[in-house]
C-alpha cells in the first residue's frame, strides 16, 4: 500500500464513525433498490413460469373474446380441419384452508390430448410415467372423480398425499377432492411453475368451475414453417365469431403488462432512498475533504498533483461504496423476502393472481443494485474530489477561501435551481400522457428545490436573528451565524434533510388524498345495504358465478325491496385488460356513479335504456376514450361497437371497468349469470341482522359473503390501506435513509468544529453554554429545514397527485392538505436535527479544552 | 545595492528576474513583489528578512512553483519554472524542492519513519538504499527511537526535526524554509538551526530561508531584505 494510500486509510479509521454512516447509508440506498426489483421480479417471475408451465410446448391459444369457449369449437376443429395437435383445458381458481393465503390454480386438462403439450402430464402412452411423477396412475387421474394430481411441494405444505383429500373452497362451494398423485420434476423451473396447480382431469375441472360444456382456451402446437402460417389461416377462418387465436405469450405478456406501472412506481421510490443515500455520501466525502484541506495543501506544495488527489479522494469513496454494496446486497435480500409478500399481496388484490414461493436471486438484478450503488457513491464522491483535486499548494492554507467560494455559490445554485424547476415543468407540460417524462420532471423539481435550499437557509437564519439575539443572547446570536459562516458544510446538510422531510410530506399528502378520495367515491357508490359475492381469489373484485337459487331466495327475504345485480366479465386484449360489468341497476343505485361531465340524469336514461355504456375514469384515460366516443366490445357474436355515454369517476380498478346495461349485455351473451347482488332494505331493517338471516337460508357446503354497506366499505379501505403498505415501508426506509444521513453530517460538521469549540471553552464559556451553542445550532438547521420542506413537500405532492399518479393509474385525485402531515414534517426535521447535536454536544461539553485545542 | 548583482553561477542555483506579483483585495489592487530580482549560487545559504506582510510568503511560492509571477521569471537549477505547466511545476516541486514550514506540517495520520519516506515513495526511490537514507536521517536528527510514533506524539521541536529530514530525503536541490524556528523557544530554534545548517552544508543544497529571526539570518552566508516588493542586500 503507498504512503497516500495508507495516510487516506488511516484518515478514514480515525473518522470510523463517520464512515460507518456513510457505509450504511450506501447499504440502505442498495438494499432497498435491491428489494423492490427482486421483490416485484420474483413476482413477475412466479407469474411467467406458472404461465409457461401451464402452456407448456404450445405455440397457439384459441380463446373466447369473453372469456370462455363453447366446447364444441374444439369437436368443430378436431372434425373438419383434422387438428390432432389440440389441448383444451379449462382454468380457474381455488381456496383451501390447508394452504391459507395461496391462491391454487385448477387446471383441467385432458390427458389423452396431452402428449406433445404439457410433458409434466404426459410422457406417451403411460400418461403421468414421466419425469418425476412417482406412482401417478392415468387410469386412476381420469376414473376417480374430482382427483388432482399436485406438485409434492404444495402437497407437502398443505400436509396431504396420495389418498388423501384435500379440501377447497370454489366459487363458494365446499370441496373434498381427492390426491391422486404428486409429481416431482427434477427441473427446477417446472417445480416452480407446478406451485399451487391442481392438476384435474377436464370433466372434474368443468364440475368443479361450474363450467360444463365450457373451456377456458385450446392449446395448440403449430409448425414455425410455412405450413403453420397456412394451417393458422385455416383455422381462423374455421373459428366462430367471438373466439380468436393468438400465439401463447401474447396473452401473458399483456398480464404482466397490467403491473409495469405499479413497478415503475415501486421502482422510482426505491431510487429515491438510493439518492438519499447519494446525498449522504456527498456529504461524508465532502467532510473528509473539507477537513483535510489542510492536508491537500501540504501535499500539493510537496509536488503531489491534482490527478493524484483525486485519485485518492475517488479511490476512498469506492472502497466506501463497495463495502456498502456488499453489505446492501445482503440486507436487500433479507428485505425482499418482506416485501415480496407485501408485492404479490398488492398484485393478488388488485391485477392477478399469482403464486410466489420465494424470492429468486436473479444475478442481473444483483450486479445492477451494487453497481448502482458504487456508480452512485462515485457520482456522489466526484464534486468533492474535483474541489480536493483543486486544493491550492499554499504554505498556509485559508479555510476562509472555501466557505468564501461556497457563499458565493449560494446565488448561482438557487439559480441553477430555478432552472432546474423549469425544466422539470416543461416534462410535464410536454408530454400529458408519459410516465418517465413525470418521473423525470419529479427527479429536476425535487433537485431543483434542493439547490434553493441554501439561499433558503440564509434568509431564514438572518430572519432569525433578532429571536435569537432576544431568546438565547450571545450563544444565539453564535449559534446562528456559525451556520452562515460555514455554509458550505452546513447547506448540503440542510438540503438532504429538506429532500427527505418533503419527500414524507409528499407521499404523506399524497396518501391522505388518495384515501380521502376513495373514502368520498365509496360513500357515494355504495348505496345499497347489503352487498352479495363469493369468495374468490382477488378481494377486491368479485369473481364467480352466485347460485341462482341462493339469488331468489335472498332477493324474496322479507326486508329486501330492491336489488341490483352485477355480472363481471374480465376481459383482456393487447392494449390491457379491463372488466366488462352487466348492471341490472335499481333506480335507487343510479346516483351512485359520479360523472366527469354531462348530465347524469340524461345518462343514466341513456344508459337503462341499453343505448350505450359507461366507461370508468382510468379506462377513458388509458385509452384515451370520452363521451361520444365509440368501443369496440369483444362479444360471442364478435366485435360490437358501443357509444360510450359516460366516464365515471371509478377507484376499484387502475385497468379500467366498462359498465352495461343488462339489457344491453344480454343481447350479446348468452350469460344470464350473477357475480355479485346488492340489495335495498326496507326502511327500519338493520343490516347485520339481515344478513344474519340471510347467510342462515345458504344451503350446507356452500359459502357466499354478504357484507352490510359498512363493512364493505371497511374492506375497501383495509384493501386500500394493504395496497399502500409498500409505499409506507419504503417512506419509512428512504427516511432513514436520510435520517443517517443528516444524523452523519449535522454530527460530523460539530465535531469538525471541536478546535472552535475548544477554543471557546478557553475563552470561558462554560459546558453548559456549549451544549447550548451546538444543540441551539443543529436545532436551528433542523426548524429550518423543516420549514423549507414543507412547500418543497407540497410541490412534490401535486406533481405526485396530479402527475405521476393519474398517468400511472388515471386516477384523478382531490388533494387534501391536513395539518398533521404539515406539522409532522416540521416536528421530524426538528427531533432528528436536535438528536444530531446531542452527541457532538455532550462530547465537547465534556473534553478539556487544552485536549480539544490539540486536536490532531 | 540590487540583490541580483551577487552570486555565483546562475545555472545551478537560482535565479529570479524582476518578479512581480500583486493581489486584488475589495476592489483595490495591492502590489506584493514589485520587480524583485536575486541570483543564489547552488549551494548558498541566503536569508530574506522583511516585515510582515512584505511579500515574503509569496515569493516562497513563486520560488517553489507554486504559484506564478504577473511578469518576470523564476529559474531554478537551470529550469525555467515559468515556462512550465501546473503539473510540470508539481513534478519539478516533488523532485527538486523541499519544505520546511513554520508549523511543521507533517502528516498526521502517517508516523515518523512513514512522513520520511513519503517524498522518497512520491519520487519512485523507496529501495533499500531510500530506508537506509532515512534510517540514518533520522538518527541525524536525533530521533532513531521515534520512527513508528505519529507527529501528535512528538513535542514542537521533535517534530521540526521530522519536517527537516523530511525535506531533505530526496535530496532536493533547493530547500525552502518558512519561518522554521517561528515556532520553537529559543533553545530548540537554536538547535533545530543548528541541524538545518549543518545537514544543508552536508549535501549541497541551496537553502532561503525566510524569517524574522536576526540569529538565524546571521548563520547563513548572505542576508536579503525584502522592502517595497524588491529583494535588496541591505535594508533602505
Amino acid at each position: 500500500m503507498s504512503l497516500l494510500t495508507r495516510a487516506s486509510t488511516r484518515y478514514l479509521w480515525r473518522h470510523r464513525a463517520q464512515l460507518v454512516l456513510s457505509v450504511v447509508g450506501v447499504a440502505l440506498g442498495v438494499a432497498v433498490v435491491l428489494a423492490i426489483d427482486l421483490a416485484t421480479e420474483s413476482a413477475r417471475q412466479g407469474f411467467r413460469v406458472s404461465a409457461e408451465t401451464v402452456s407448456g410446448r404450445a405455440t397457439h391459444r384459441i380463446t373466447g373474446d369473453a372469456g370462455f369457449l363453447d366446447e364444441t369449437v374444439l369437436t368443430g376443429l378436431r372434425v373438419d380441419l383434422g387438428l390432432r395437435a389440440s389441448a383444451p383445458v379449462v382454468e380457474g381458481f381455488a381456496a383451501s384452508n390447508r394452504l391459507p393465503g395461496m391462491a391454487l390454480r385448477v387446471l383441467g386438462v385432458d390427458p389423452f390430448s396431452e402428449g406433445p403439450f404439457r410433458p409434466f402430464v404426459a410422457g406417451g402412452a403411460a400418461g403421468f410415467a414421466a419425469d418425476g411423477a412417482a406412482g401417478v396412475d392415468i387410469g386412476s387421474f381420469v376414473t376417480t372423480p374430482r382427483g388432482v394430481v399436485m406438485a409434492a411441494r404444495t402437497a407437502e405444505s398443505a400436509g396431504v398425499g396420495p389418498g388423501d383429500s384435500l379440501p377447497v373452497l370454489v366459487e363458494g362451494v365446499r370441496w373434498s377432492l381427492p390426491v391422486v398423485g404428486v409429481l416431482e420434476p427434477t427441473e427446477r423451473l417446472t417445480r416452480e411453475g407446478l406451485a399451487g396447480i391442481l392438476l384435474m382431469d377436464i370433466a372434474g375441472a368443468q364440475e368443479l368451475l361450474g363450467a360444463s360444456g365450457r373451456l377456458s382456451h385450446i392449446d395448440l402446437l403449430l409448425p414455425e414453417s410455412g405450413a403453420g402460417t397456412e394451417r393458422l389461416r385455416l383455422i381462423e377462418a374455421a373459428l366462430p365469431p367471438g373466439a380468436s387465436v393468438a400465439p401463447v405469450g401474447t396473452r401473458a405478456e399483456a398480464m404482466a403488462g397490467m403491473i409495469d406501472a405499479f413497478e415503475l412506481n415501486l421502482t422510482a421510490l426505491s431510487l429515491l432512498a438510493l439518492i438519499f443515500g447519494t446525498f449522504l455520501i456527498y456529504n461524508a466525502v465532502t467532510f473528509s475533504v473539507v477537513q483535510r484541506r489542510d492536508l491537500f495543501g501540504r501535499l500539493r506544495t510537496m509536488g503531489v498533483s491534482r490527478s493524484e488527489l483525486l485519485g485518492l479522494v475517488l479511490r476512498e469513496a469506492a472502497w466506501i461504496g463497495l463495502a456498502g454494496a456488499a453489505i446492501g446486497l445482503g440486507l436487500g435480500v433479507v428485505l425482499a423476502r418482506g416485501l415480496v409478500r407485501l408485492v404479490t399481496r398488492t398484485i393478488n388484490d388488485l391485477y392477478f393472481t399469482v403464486a410466489v414461493e420465494g424470492v429468486a436471486l436473479d444475478p442481473v438484478l444483483l450486479a445492477k443494485a451494487g453497481a448502482l450503488g458504487l456508480g452512485a457513491t462515485l457520482l456522489a464522491a466526484l464534486p468533492p474530489a474535483l474541489e480536493a483535486a483543486r486544493a491550492e499548494p499554499r504554505l498556509t492554507t485559508l479555510r476562509s477561501v472555501f466557505e468564501e467560494s461556497a457563499r458565493r455559490l449560494v446565488p448561482r445554485a438557487a439559480l441553477v435551481g430555478i432552472v432546474f424547476m423549469v425544466v422539470g415543468g416543461a416534462f410535464l407540460g410536454f408530454s400529458s400522457r408519459s410516465l418517465p417524462a413525470s418521473f423525470t420532471a419529479l427527479f429536476f423539481v425535487v433537485s431543483g428545490l434542493a439547490l434553493l435550499t441554501p439561499a433558503g437557509t440564509v434568509l431564514l437564519v438572518r430572519a432569525s436573528r433578532p429571536l435569537l439575539r432576544s431568546g438565547g443572547g450571545l450563544v444565539g446570536v453564535m449559534a446562528g451565524r456559525g451556520i452562515l459562516t460555514s455554509l458550505g458544510r452546513t447547506a448540503p446538510a440542510v438540503a438532504a434533510l429538506v429532500v427527505a422531510v418533503s419527500v414524507t410530506v409528499g407521499l404523506g399528502v399524497m396518501i391522505q388524498s388518495f384515501r380521502g378520495s376513495v373514502v368520498r367515491w365509496l360513500d357515494g357508490t355504495l348505496r345499497a345495504d347489503i352487498y352479495v359475492s363469493l369468495p374468490g381469489p382477488r378481494t377486491s373484485l368479485a369473481t364467480g358465478t352466485l347460485d341462482p337459487e341462493i339469488v331468489a331466495s335472498f332477493v324474496a327475504h322479507s326486508g329486501v325491496v330492491a336489488h341490483s345485480t352485477y355480472r363481471a366479465v374480465d376481459l383482456l386484449e393487447a392494449v390491457g385488460g379491463y372488466r366488462l360489468v352487466a348492471l341490472q341497476l335499481d333506480p335507487r343505485g343510479e346516483s351512485a356513479f359520479d360523472f366527469q361531465g354531462g348530465d347524469a340524469d340524461e345518462i343514466m336514461a341513456r344508459f337503462q335504456a341499453g343505448e350505450g355504456i359507461l366507461a370508468s375514469e382510468p379506462f377513458a384515460f388509458r385509452r384515451e376514450l370520452a363521451p361520444g366516443d365509440e368501443l369496440t366490445v369483444p362479444t360471442p357474436a364478435g366485435p360490437t361497437s358501443v357509444p360510450i355515454l359516460g366516464v365515471f369517476r371509478d377507484y376499484g380498478s387502475d385497468q379500467g371497468t366498462v359498465m352495461m346495461s343488462r339489457r344491453l349485455y344480454d343481447r350479446y351473451f348468452e350469460d344470464p349469470e350473477i357475480t355479485s347482488l346488492a340489495l335495498f332494505l326496507s326502511p327500519g331493517s338493520q343490516s347485520e341482522v339481515v344478513v344474519d338471516e340471510l347467510l342462515a337460508l345458504v344451503p350446507a357446503g356452500r359459502t357466499v359473503i354478504a357484507r352490510s354497506n359498512d363493512t364493505l366499505r371497511e374492506a375497501s379501505l383495509e384493501v386500500f390501506d394493504r395496497t399502500f403498505e409498500v409505499t409506507v415501508v419504503l417512506r419509512m426506509l428512504a427516511f432513514i435513509v436520510a435520517f443517517v444521513g443528516v444524523l452523519s453530517a449535522l454530527m460530523a460538521l460539530e465535531l469538525e468544529r471541536s478546535r472552535e469549540l475548544g477554543v471557546m471553552r478557553a475563552w470561558g464559556l462554560t459546558p453548559g453554554e456549549l451544549r447550548r451553542l451546538v444543540l441551539t445550532q443543529t436545532g436551528l438547521l433542523g426548524l429550518v429545514s423543516g420549514v423549507l420542506a414543507v412547500p418543497v413537500g407540497v410541490v412534490l405532492s401535486v406533481v405526485m397527485i396530479h402527475f405521476v399518479n393519474r398517468r400511472s393509474f388515471g386516477w384523478t385525485l382531490e388533494m387534501q392538505l391536513g395539518p398533521e402531515v404539515l406539522v409532522q414534517a416540521v416536528a421530524l426535521a426538528l427531533v432528528g436535527a436536535l438528536l444530531a447535536g446531542v452527541y457532538p454536544a455532550w462530547r465537547m461539553s465534556r473534553t478539556a479544552p487544552a485536549l480539544a485545542l490539540r486536536g490532531e | 545595492m540590487d540583490a541580483a548583482r551577487g552570486g555565483g553561477p546562475a545555472e545551478a542555483g537560482v535565479h529570479i528576474s524582476d518578479l512581480r506579483k500583486s493581489y486584488r483585495e475589495g476592489g483595490r489592487t495591492h502590489a506584493v513583489l514589485a520587480g524583485a530580482s536575486a541570483r543564489i549560487a547552488s549551494g548558498e545559504r541566503i536569508a530574506v528578512l522583511g516585515p510582515s506582510g512584505s511579500g515574503k510568503s509569496t515569493l516562497l511560492n513563486l520560488i517553489s512553483g507554486i504559484d506564478l509571477p504577473d511578469s518576470g521569471s523564476v529559474s531554478v537549477a537551470g529550469t525555467e519554472l515559468t515556462a512550465l505547466t501546473e503539473r510540470e511545476r508539481t513534478l519539478f516541486r516533488r523532485r527538486r524542492v523541499g519544505f520546511v514550514f513554520q508549523f511543521f506540517n507533517l502528516l498526521p495520520t502517517l508516523t515518523v519513519w512513514e512522513n520520511l519516506l513519503l517524498p522518497l515513495e512520491l519520487t519512485g526511490r523507496t529501495g533499500s538504499a531510500g530506508h537506509a537514507r532515512a534510517a540514518s536521517l533520522l538518527e541525524r536528527v536525533g530521533l532513531p527511537d521515534r520512527a513508528h510514533a505519529f507527529p501528535d506524539r512528538l513535542s514542537g521541536g521533535e517534530q521540526q526535526r521530522v519536517a527537516i529530514a523530511r525535506a531533505l530525503i530526496h535530496e532536493p536541490a533547493l530547500l525552502l524554509a518558512d519561518e522554521p524556528t517561528g515556532n520553537l523557544d529559543e533553545d530548540m530554534g537554536a538547535a533545530v538551526a543548528d541541524l538545518l545548517d549543518e545537514l544543508v552544508r552536508t549535501q549541497g543544497s541551496t537553502l532561503l530561508v525566510v524569517t524574522h529571526s536576526l540569529d538565524l539570518a546571521a548563520r547563513m552566508d548572505r542576508v536579503l531584505h525584502l522592502d517595497h516588493g524588491r529583494l535588496l542586500e541591505r535594508p533602505q
